[in-house]
């Protein structure tokens, strides 16, 4: 691994690892029967028919089943299974979510009907708006206990898919995806942790290539003989496969983020030039310099926030589901006499999500600058480090969302009976067997430790190298200050998980 | 091939949406059921159940098959489940074990001698993990 991250500290126009990935021994889309599926135009529809069709029972049984969230399939799928296995299929394959996403669905439909017209707001085109969204979901779910709402998680459900409609009704290219979706981002940082990466096989066939079609999209080919007939405003031929709507650029692509697996790149290529290969997992983390569609990471602030936001508040988000926080905010309530929660909690989110990461990055920045000798400033040193914080805090959500994932993911069975039973009374898929739960918290505890240990060693492993591209003669000096940051996590992240569970939605035993 | 691709989600769809919510079992509604709970408030493991259902008359119903099934608020949770036995009339007793701290919530399904069904759900808030 660390020899790996050091090649990416030598200058180079081609993308670091480029030469590895060359010889890369995996490439998803030449295995045989996977492979195939995934070259065929419709896979990406053929996935997201089904998760479509799970999406609209799950709606239909938030609305009219049963709304008591242990029996209704909106609040057991939506808050166990699908957060468990995004997590946990990152973790072994990357970002399949967001491939076989359902929100976009009506969106094509609706394309059909509204051509997009406006370009996103110049203004938006960064990472603030998702910013701001993914904190509002964690903040709601807490005040609005969404996990015990199954009305309110089919709301929010059907608030996804009209606003996916809807943005990309009214604004070119995928906007809904890289500026918008939550989830998304939620998506995009933590497929920095896996070991596929959309990318191109030659870099050399990129460097003759005259038509661009991974980012441009593929034109209809004019009638033989005659001129083309153009049906397109510009005068150019109708796109008959689009290109990345996200504007990742393969041959300058880097890392996952943005990507959403879509495979519009693999399908334009005209030379077959890029394929889902095989990589080690938060090694593109630790690069530096432009990326398409991205641009620098190090320099900007929104994904520096972002990957704060990300950490932070996956310690947050399991902090808030066990005693003490009950305590904390009793302690709260009675040093300051309020009496509603909405005021405690966003005290509580302000100091896990502002104060906590600024003091501590702030603290290993000025720390580093010193140690490290280096003129760069505290906020441009934050901006670098930040990055190496992703694997610890995909590690804290894995730990989290994979004990939900494994000691109940077998509740699906008699919840779905019962949803039958009820629906049609008739026992159809048999009597609900409620015995049915999952692993014991025993087996699933030392698998959280685990998890948690890996995103310690990655963060370890992307600081070590950014610290070697800040101060390559006094590496270990710059790193040690965010080691101790990352450690710092870890072990809060432990002593969370080792918490008794405590899932309350009433605030002062009301 | 896409057609139906895009049909087949809509016709399941549909089918769960018409297909029928209703019970032929017959309901007592006038019927109060009360609880008590020892430890109280309750922890984590088991709890002493004391259960009285009282018809509208005020009389005590006793004869009543008494089954509960204890839920946490968070989906993904196994149910505890108890059967009761009645230790006096209209009074039922048992154990409910509770697996974790947080918030339970108590569904009661008794079945009275005239072949009449109560269900009825009770909040617990709180349950202690410490």
């Amino acid at each position: 691994m660390s020899l790996a991250l050091k090649q990416h500290h030598a200058p180079s126009r081609q993308p670091a690892g480029r030469a590895a990935r060359r010889a890369a021994p995996l490439d998803v889309l030449r295995l045989p029967v996977v492979g195939r599926f995934l070259r065929w135009r419709h896979s990406r529809l053929a996935l997201q028919i089904p998760m479509l069709l799970v999406g609209a029972v799950m709606i239909a049984h938030a609305f009219w089943g049963p709304q008591l969230a242990p029996k209704n399939l909106a609040a057991l799928l939506t808050w166990v299974h699908f957060r468990g296995l995004v997590v946990l299929v990152v973790l072994l394959a990357g970002n399949l979510f967001c491939m076989a996403c359902p929100f976009l669905l009506p969106r094509e439909l609706a394309r059909r009907l509204f051509s997009p017209r406006w370009r996103w707001p110049r203004a938006l085109r960064n990472k603030w708006p998702a910013i701001a969204l993914f904190v509002g979901v964690l903040f709601l779910y807490e005040l609005f206990d969404l996990w015990s709402e199954p009305w309110w998680t089919g709301v929010m459900i059907v608030g996804y898919f009209a606003a996916a409609t809807v943005v990309d009704a009214l604004f070119r290219n995928a906007s809904f995806c890289k500026y918008v979706c939550p989830v998304g981002q939620f998506n995009f940082l933590s497929s920095a942790m896996a070991p596929l990466e959309v990318a191109v096989r030659d870099q050399e066939v990129c460097t003759g290539c005259r038509t661009k079609d991974c980012i441009r999209g593929t034109r209809a080919a004019g009638p033989v003989g005659k001129a083309p007939r153009s049906t397109t405003p510009s005068g150019s031929l109708p796109i008959v496969q689009r290109g990345c709507e996200l504007a990742l650029f393969q041959p300058r692509k880097v890392d996952n983020l943005d990507c959403t697996f879509c495979l519009d790149c693999v399908y334009a290529c005209p030379h077959d030039n890029v394929g889902i290969l095989a990589r080690l997992p938060a090694e593109q983390l630790a690069r530096e310099g432009p990326r398409s569609g991205v641009g620098p990471i190090e320099r900007r602030f929104d994904f520096t926030v972002l990957a704060a936001v990300f950490t932070f508040g996956a310690l947050l988000n399991a902090f808030a589901m066990t005693s003490p926080v009950y305590v904390l905010e009793q302690w709260i309530a009675a040093v300051t006499g309020l009496r509603v929660e909405w005021p405690i909690l966003a005290g509580i989110f302000v100091v896990a999500l502002v104060l906590e990461p600024a003091l501590l990055m702030g603290a290993a920045a000025l720390w580093t600058r010193r140690a490290a000798r280096t003129a760069q400033s505290v906020p441009a040193i934050v901006k670098r480090f930040a990055r190496s914080l992703v694997p610890i805090g995909f590690g804290v959500w894995l730990a989290h969302y994979g004990f939900h994932f494994f000691t109940g993911f077998l509740t699906v069975v008699p919840v779905t009976q019962n949803a039958v039973l009820q629906s049609l009374g008739s026992p159809l898929l048999g009597e609900p067997m409620w015995q049915l739960g999952g692993l014991p918290e025993n087996i699933v505890y030392p698998m959280e430790i685990g998890f948690l240990l890996l995103g310690l060693i990655g963060s370890w492993m992307v600081a070590w190298a950014i610290a070697g591209q800040l101060a390559p003669l006094r590496t270990a000096r710059a790193f040690w200050p965010w080691a101790a940051v990352h450690a710092l996590l870890f072990v809060s992240a432990v002593w969370i998980m080792s918490q008794p569970m405590d899932m309350r939605g009433t605030f002062l035993g009301g | 091939m896409l057609r139906s691709l895009i049909l087949l989600p809509c016709v399941c769809v549909g089918s769960v949406l018409t297909a029928g919510c209703g019970s032929a079992d017959r309901q007592a509604s006038d019927v109060q059921v009360d609880i008590a709970l020892d430890p109280s408030p309750p922890v984590v493991g088991d709890a002493q159940v004391t259960l009285r259902l009282t018809g509208a008359d005020g009389k005590r119903l006793d004869g009543a098959e008494v089954r509960l099934e204890g839920n946490m608020n968070h989906a993904g949770m196994k149910p505890s489940f108890a059967n009761l036995r009645e230790t006096e009339p209209g009074r039922y007793a048992g154990t409910l074990e509770f697996t974790m701290g947080g918030d339970w919530f108590i569904l009661v399904t008794a079945t009275l001698p005239d072949g009449r069904r109560i269900e009825h759900k009770t909040d617990v808030p709180g349950v202690d993990a410490s």
